[in-house]
C-alpha cells in the first residue's frame, strides 16, 4: 500500500465531501443547532409550564361550605379556586367544568372545635392531570389548616411543638458544582455524542460506497492504479474525519450550550453552574477516537453492500437502533461500569464516559476501553477492507 | 499491445444458476490497430473488459497487457491502459480540471507533468471554457469530454473502451470516433467494444465476433467476408450467431 495514493484519495474524499450539503448539515448544522434548540426548548417550556401551572385558577365545586365557615371564607378569598355553584358534582368533574369537589361533613366546626377529627371529601379525577393538580393543592391548604389547629390544640394543652418533632432532618448539598454541571452533561453527552458521531459519518459513509456505485463513479475508481487497499483507506479516513468533526462540533455546542445563561437552567431552580474538567473532555476526545474509527468501519461496510442510496440508508436505520439502545444506558441510574461490561463495544464507551464527566477517573477501565474498542475497530477495518476485494460486492446485480 | 489466453469468467446467480460470461476467449490486439469485439446485448463485452482492467478475475486462464500479467500485476495493468465506459462517470462535485488532476496523481504522475499533460489536453480537446466548472453543471458532449481526457491523462499505450459511444447524440459520437482515429494514428492499442455493425464496419482493423461468451469468429473485415462469403457485416454477425437468437 502507498501512502502517497491513500492521502490523494483521503484529500478527494474530503473535498468532495465538504460540497455536499447534506454532509454538511448532518456533521456540522445539525450538531451545532441541536444542542441550543434541545436545551433552550427544553428548559423554557418547563418553565413556562410551571409559570402557568402557578397561575391557574381551579375550578371548585364546595359542598356543606357552610359547616366550616372559616375554611370556606379562606377559600374563597383563595386566588387559585374559584367556587363554582353546581350541583352535579360529578357530571361536572367528568365534562371537566370543575377541577375537584369538596364534602365538609355536617358537624365539621363543631368536631374541630370539641378537639376531635373532622372530614373532609375530596373528589378528583386521579387520570386528569388538572384534577390531580388541584387536589394537591387542597391537600397542601388542609395540611396547613391542620397544622394551624394542631398549633393551637398544643398551645391550650401547654405542650412544646418540639414534642411532634423529635429528629430534625437538614440536608445539604456538598457536591461541587462541577459536579452539578456534570451530572446534567454526563446524562446526555455520551449518548447524544455517540449518536452524532454516528449520523454525522452516515451521509459520507454512503456517499463513498453505495452513492459511488449509483452514480457509476466507483468503477472509474476501480480501474485506476489506486490498490484496494489505498481505497478503502483513503474512504475509512474519510469518514473517520467526518465523524470525529460531528462529535467535536457536538461536544463544543453542548458544553457551551449548558454554559450558558440563556439556558436558564437558575429560573427552573437547579442553580446549577456548567463548567466540565478540561481533563475530561481530553479523555472524552481519546475515548472518541476507537470509538468513531468503529462505527466508521461499520458503516462503510454496510453501505458498500447496498447498490444505491435508498438500499443503504434502508440497512444503516436498523444499525442506528442498535447503537442508540446501548448508548442510553448512560441515562439509567444505577448502571455501572464493571470488567464485563468493559468489553462491550458502545454501552463500554457511553458508561466510562458518564463516569468522566463526573470527574471520576477509573484509569483501568479507561485503558481497558479504549483497547477492547480499539481492538474492535481494527476487527471492522479489516472486514471492511476484504469487503472491498469481493467483486460481489462491488458489482452486485 | 493485449494478449488472452484461454480467459474464462464464471458467474453463479441464484436465479440463473451458472452464467459462462467469457468462455475460453483467445485474443490479441497489437498497437496501431483497431480491434472492434462485436456482441449483442448481454454477449460477454464488458465482462472481457472489466477482467483486462483487472476490475473482475477470471475464473480460469489469464491475459497480458504490455507484458504485464492480470492476475499478478494488477496495479501495472491499470496503470496501462485507459478504460472508458457507460459505467465509468465522473464525479458530479469536482470540476473538470480537479477530476483530471486527481486521476492524473492516482497514476503516479508529478505535479508538474500533470500541469503541462491538462493544459495540452483541454486545449486539444477544447475544454478551455469550462476548466473550472463543476461536472454536474456539464453538458453531456462537456462531461464526455472530460472522460476521455481522464481516460488518457497518463498517456496509457492501451485503450480498452466499452461502447463508449453508447447513449450519446451525434456529435458527441463522432467525437469521440474521432478520437480512436487519432488513438491509432499514435500508435495505441484500442480494443472498442459495440453492438453496432456500422461503428465496428467503419472503424475496426480486426473484429471479433463475441456471443455467449465465446469468440465465433476473428479477423479482419475482409477475412469474415471470405469465410462466411456475406458481404455486409450485419449479415456476417446473423449468420455467425444464428439467425434463431431473436430477442
Ligand atoms: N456481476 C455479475 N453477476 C452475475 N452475472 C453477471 C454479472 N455481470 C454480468 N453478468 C452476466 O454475464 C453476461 C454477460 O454480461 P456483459 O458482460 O455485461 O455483456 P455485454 O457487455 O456484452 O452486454 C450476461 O448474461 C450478464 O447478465
Ligand atoms: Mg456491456
Amino acid at each position: 500500500m502507498n501512502s502517497k495514493k491513500v492521502k490523494i484519495i483521503y484529500f478527494k474524499e474530503m473535498k468532495d465531501m465538504l460540497r455536499d450539503r447534506r454532509t454538511l448539515i448532518s456533521m456540522i448544522l445539525v450538531p451545532i443547532l441541536l444542542f441550543p434548540i434541545l436545551i433552550f426548548g427544553m428548559s423554557s417550556l418547563m418553565i413556562k409550564m410551571t409559570k402557568q401551572a402557578a397561575k391557574r385558577v381551579n375550578p371548585i365545586v364546595v359542598i356543606g361550605g357552610d359547616n366550616a365557615p372559616a375554611l370556606f371564607s379562606q377559600l374563597k378569598v383563595d386566588k387559585s379556586f374559584e367556587i363554582v355553584p353546581e350541583s352535579d358534582y360529578q357530571t361536572a368533574l367528568k365534562d371537566k367544568k370543575i377541577t375537584a369537589a369538596l364534602e365538609f361533613s355536617t358537624d365539621f366546626e363543631k368536631k374541630i372545635d370539641a378537639g376531635d377529627s373532622a372530614q373532609i371529601k375530596i373528589y378528583y379525577d386521579a387520570a386528569e392531570i388538572r384534577s390531580e393538580m388541584a387536589s394537591g393543592k387542597l391537600d397542601n391548604l388542609f395540611k396547613a389548616f391542620q397544622d394551624s389547629v394542631v398549633t393551637e390544640r398544643l398551645k391550650v394543652k401547654k405542650v412544646d411543638r418540639s414534642l411532634l418533632h423529635p429528629v430534625k432532618v437538614q440536608k445539604e448539598n456538598l457536591a461541587p458544582k462541577e459536579k452539578m454541571g456534570g451530572f446534567f452533561l454526563a446524562m446526555f453527552l455520551p449518548y447524544m455524542i455517540m449518536i452524532m458521531a454516528l449520523t454525522g459519518a452516515m451521509y459520507p459513509a454512503i456517499d463513498l460506497t453505495a452513492g459511488e456505485k449509483e452514480r457509476g463513479t466507483m468503477e472509474t475508481l476501480l480501474v485506476s492504479p489506486a490498490s484496494r487497499g489505498e481505497i478503502t483507506s483513503g474512504k475509512f479516513l474519510a469518514v473517520f474525519t467526518a465523524s470525529l468533526i460531528t462529535s467535536i462540533v457536538s461536544t463544543g455546542s453542548m458544553v457551551i450550550t449548558a454554559g450558558s445563561s440563556f439556558t436558564r437552567f437558575e429560573e427552573m431552580g437547579k442553580g446549577a453552574v456548567f463548567s466540565v474538567n478540561p481533563l475530561s473532555i481530553l479523555i472524552l476526545f481519546l475515548l472518541m477516537i476507537p470509538y468513531c474509527c468503529l462505527a466508521s468501519s461499520i458503516l462503510l461496510s454496510l453501505s458498500l453492500f447496498a447498490k444505491s442510496y435508498k438500499e443503504a440508508q434502508s440497512y444503516l436505520s436498523p444499525l442506528l437502533i442498535v447503537i442508540i439502545l446501548p448508548a442510553m444506558v448512560s441515562f439509567l441510574p444505577g448502571f455501572e461500569l464493571s470488567a464485563r461490561l468493559a468489553f462491550i463495544p458502545v454501552i463500554n464507551t457511553s458508561l466510562v464516559l458518564k463516569e468522566v464527566l463526573l470527574g471520576t477517573y477509573h484509569w483501568g477501565f479507561i485503558g481497558l476501553i479504549f483497547l477492547s474498542t480499539t481492538i474492535y475497530a481494527l476487527i471492522a477495518i479489516f472486514i471492511t477492507r476484504r469487503l472491498f476485494e469481493r467483486e460481489q460486492v462491488l458489482f452486485r446485480t | 499491445m493485449i494478449k488472452t489466453i484461454n480467459l474464462s469468467k464464471t458467474f453463479q446467480d441464484k436465479k440463473r444458476g451458472e452464467i459462462r460470461a467469457v468462455d475460453n476467449v483467445n485474443l490479441e490486439c497489437q498497437p496501431g490497430k483497431i480491434f472492434g469485439l462485436l456482441g449483442l446485448n448481454g454477449a460477454g463485452k464488458t465482462t472481457l473488459m472489466r477482467l483486462l482492467s483487472t476490475v473482475l478475475k477470471p475464473t480460469s486462464g489469464t491475459a497480458k497487457i504490455n507484458g504485464f500479467d492480470i492476475i499478478s500485476d494488477p496495479q501495472k495493468v491499470r496503470a496501462n491502459i485507459g478504460f472508458l465506459s457507460s459505467d465509468t462517470a465522473l464525479y458530479p462535485r469536482l470540476t473538470a480540471q480537479e477530476t483530471v488532476t486527481y486521476f492524473a496523481r492516482l497514476n503516479g504522475l508529478d505535479e508538474d507533468l500533470i500541469q503541462q499533460r491538462t493544459d495540452e489536453l483541454f486545449r486539444i480537446f477544447n475544454m478551455e471554457s469550462f476548466r473550472d466548472r463543476r461536472v454536474d453543471k456539464l453538458s453531456s458532449g462537456m462531461k464526455q469530454k472530460v472522460s476521455l481526457a481522464r481516460t488518457i491523462i497518463h498517456n496509457p499505450k492501451i485503450l480498452i473502451l466499452d461502447e463508449p459511444t453508447l447513449g450519446l447524440d451525434v456529435i458527441t459520437s463522432r467525437n469521440i470516433i474521432q478520437f480512436i482515429r487519432k488513438a491509432k494514428e499514435e500508435d495505441k492499442c484500442v480494443l472498442f467494444s459495440t453492438h453496432i455493425m456500422y461503428e465496428a464496419e467503419k472503424l475496426c482493423d480486426e473484429i471479433a465476433v463475441i456471443h455467449q461468451g465465446k469468440i465465433l469468429a476473428v479477423g479482419t473485415l475482409e477475412k469474415l467476408r471470405d469465410t462466411v462469403r456475406l458481404k455486409n457485416l450485419d449479415e456476417i454477425f446473423v449468420k455467425l450467431v444464428g439467425e434463431e437468437h431473436e430477442f
